[in-house]
């Protein structure tokens, strides 16, 4: 079930998991701000991020011994697609829950993807 | 309605008069907890300092201890703060509520002088009744354990009677369920069998899920509350958010316990469960700094009263394997605390001195506003200072105790005395600093704040409560 680290990745383990955390804010930041601004422009560099992040949960399992059982490749994959959707189903209950503010306001916020 | 800026009971109901109690408490057990985390590492630093007299075992003990019984203290006087004015009635067995709010701090004050006086001798029976359970971060003994219960349970009435007598609103309604909990969840905690795996399987109920699910829900209410009341956001908007994060908690953090279960002696399954849960953990981070954006935006962040991550790195089995019990876990602890229940706790302290003042103004170019600008500055500059210090410290035990020495017990030593663990540690002793003098600011601040003002608080629009 669970495979040691080898010492010789032992650095690589804690930086890529790092890395995954610190890109996935930065692809949450640029995402909604890019939709908050409604400046479509912004939107490649979320993705970058999410390139990043996708490149770092490829280096941690592999550094992890992730890869050599199929629970463990599994969970990689669920980790991808979740971090992938998590900002746009997140975006899309703050519009929900907000719905009755952005109808009231003189000035309606501009959002890219309003209901 | 006494003159604006004066501190004067008459500006608060029953309810709030028995809050700036718990407040006062919670305030003073704040300090020992920063007090006893100075001496405590300085000992780190130099193990001899005051050994034989407040040892290092008891230094600690103080400081995680003061910390779950301020931050108690502060959830408590938080809900009888907001009680009155959520429910709509004054609180129901007031009287009851203030009697337990004596015992309570008697008896907090009768564990602090035993664990500073009785702390040697034979574990015994009788020990645990009286003077030290021996469980890590819930030391109390026995009779108190069984007090914090019965205080609990009292509050519990207080607080589902009142609501049942007027508003239930959908803020009390979750509070109620979980204060339930609160009191139920802390039995497991005084479950006692000689086995040590079956031991730890229900002290972690105690330290996950009491800690980490009870008070996150409890805290979500008071979060919920303080919005409404400070960023004039809508009941509706935060009554959702507050069904999200419970439908969140029941969906993630019940199961998340797994991570601690992964070297126990526990079933081998709970690896795959503590490791399935690790790899959601990722996702609050990305859902709250997305939906910060989306409100920084909408709200223009306006309010009515101003003052007011590691966890994936390390609930991977494959990394735990090194990081558990090391300083990860202390940096891990020391950043979730503060961030999730000290800051909000604090923001009541200030939503509390508002009201005792006269509902003096509170807002921007505010007389003496640097000190609190100064205290949160300090305060957050410290704790970042000391979390990044062992984290230093704990990736350090974790590449010499764990990886290269393979945790003997040499090997424990060889990390302990190791150049770069030192270096973290006199790091986290100048955020230490730091943060003490962001605690003083704090204190000041709270005793100061409003008292020249002349001006009325910014009233922000309401709307009628909804039952």
């Amino acid at each position: 079930m669970l495979e040691p680290v080898k010492l010789a990745n032992f650095f690589i383990v804690f930086f890529s998991a790092a890395s995954v955390i610190l890109f996935g804010a930065i692809y949450a930041l640029t995402f909604a701000w890019s939709r908050l601004k409604n400046r479509p422009r912004l939107m490649p560099l979320a993705y970058a991020a999410y390139l990043g992040l996708f490149a770092a949960v490829i280096v941690l399992a592999w550094a992890a011994n992730l890869f050599n059982n199929t629970f463990w490749s599994v969970i990689v994959l669920l980790m991808l697609a979740g971090y992938l959707v998590a900002p746009h189903a997140i975006w899309h209950l703050c519009v929900g829950t907000h719905a009755e503010d952005l109808h009231d306001e003189v000035v309606p916020i501009k959002v890219f993807q309003q209901r | 309605m006494a003159a604006l800026g004066m501190l004067t009971s008459a500006n608060l109901n029953g309810g709030q008069k028995l809050a700036v109690k718990y407040f006062t408490v919670a305030i003073a057990l704040f300090g020992a907890q920063v007090l006893f985390g100075m001496l405590a590492g300085i000992q780190y630093l130099k193990p001899d300092f005051l050994f034989g007299i407040l040892d290092f075992s008891v230094n600690r003990m103080l400081h995680v201890n003061a910390m779950v019984v301020w931050l108690l203290f502060g959830f408590i006087g938080s809900v009888y703060w907001m009680l009155e004015d959520e429910s709509g009635i004054p609180v129901v067995g007031l009287g009851l509520g203030n009697l337990i709010f004596w015992i309570f701090t008697l008896a907090v004050v009768v564990v602090v002088v035993v664990y500073l006086l009785v702390q040697v001798g034979p574990g015994e029976q009788s020990s645990i009744w009286l003077i030290n359970e021996g469980r890590e971060y819930i030391e109390a003994p026995r009779w108190a354990d069984i007090g914090i219960v019965v205080c609990v349970l009292a509050f519990f009435y207080n607080v589902a009677a009142t609501f049942a007598k007027g508003k239930f609103t959908n803020i009390g309604g979750v509070l109620v369920m979980d204060l339930i909990a609160l009191a139920g969840l802390y039995l497991a905690g005084m479950y006692y069998t000689p086995n040590i795996s079956m031991d730890q399987h229900w002290w972690w109920w105690v330290i996950h899920l009491w800690v980490e699910a009870t008070w996150e829900v409890l805290v979500g209410c008071l979060m919920a509350y303080g919005l409404i009341k400070t960023m004039g956001v809508r009941r509706k908007i935060v009554e959702t958010w507050l069904y999200i994060e419970v439908a969140l908690m029941f969906g993630s953090g019940i199961l998340g316990l797994g991570h601690h279960y992964f070297w126990i002696g526990t079933p081998e399954y709970w690896f795959t469960i503590g490791g399935f849960f690790s790899a959601l953990e990722p996702i609050p981070l990305v859902a709250m700094v997305v939906h910060a954006v989306f409100d920084a935006g909408h709200h223009k962040l306006k309010s009515s009263n101003n003052p007011a991550l590691g966890g994936f790195m390390h609930t991977l089995p494959q990394i735990n394997l090194y990081t558990h019990g090391t300083q990860w876990t202390a940096s891990h602890g020391h950043l979730a605390f503060f961030g999730a229940y000290a800051t909000m706790v604090i923001a009541f302290f200030y939503m509390a001195i508002q009201k005792w003042r006269g509902d003096v103004w509170m807002g921007a170019n505010l007389v003496g506003a640097w000190k609190w600008k100064w205290a949160i500055f300090m305060l957050h500059a410290g704790m970042i200072t000391m979390v990044m210090a062992m984290l230093v410290s704990g990736y350090e035990q974790s590449q010499i105790e764990r990886a290269i020495g393979g945790s003997t017990w040499m090997a424990y030593f060889a990390g302990q005395e190791h150049r770069w663990f030192m270096q973290g540690m006199f790091w986290r002793q100048i955020g230490g600093w730091m943060f003490s003098i962001g605690f003083v600011l704090l204190v000041w601040d709270m005793i100061t704040i409003g008292k020249r003002e002349t001006r009325a608080a910014y009233v922000l629009p309401t709307e009628t409560v909804t039952a």
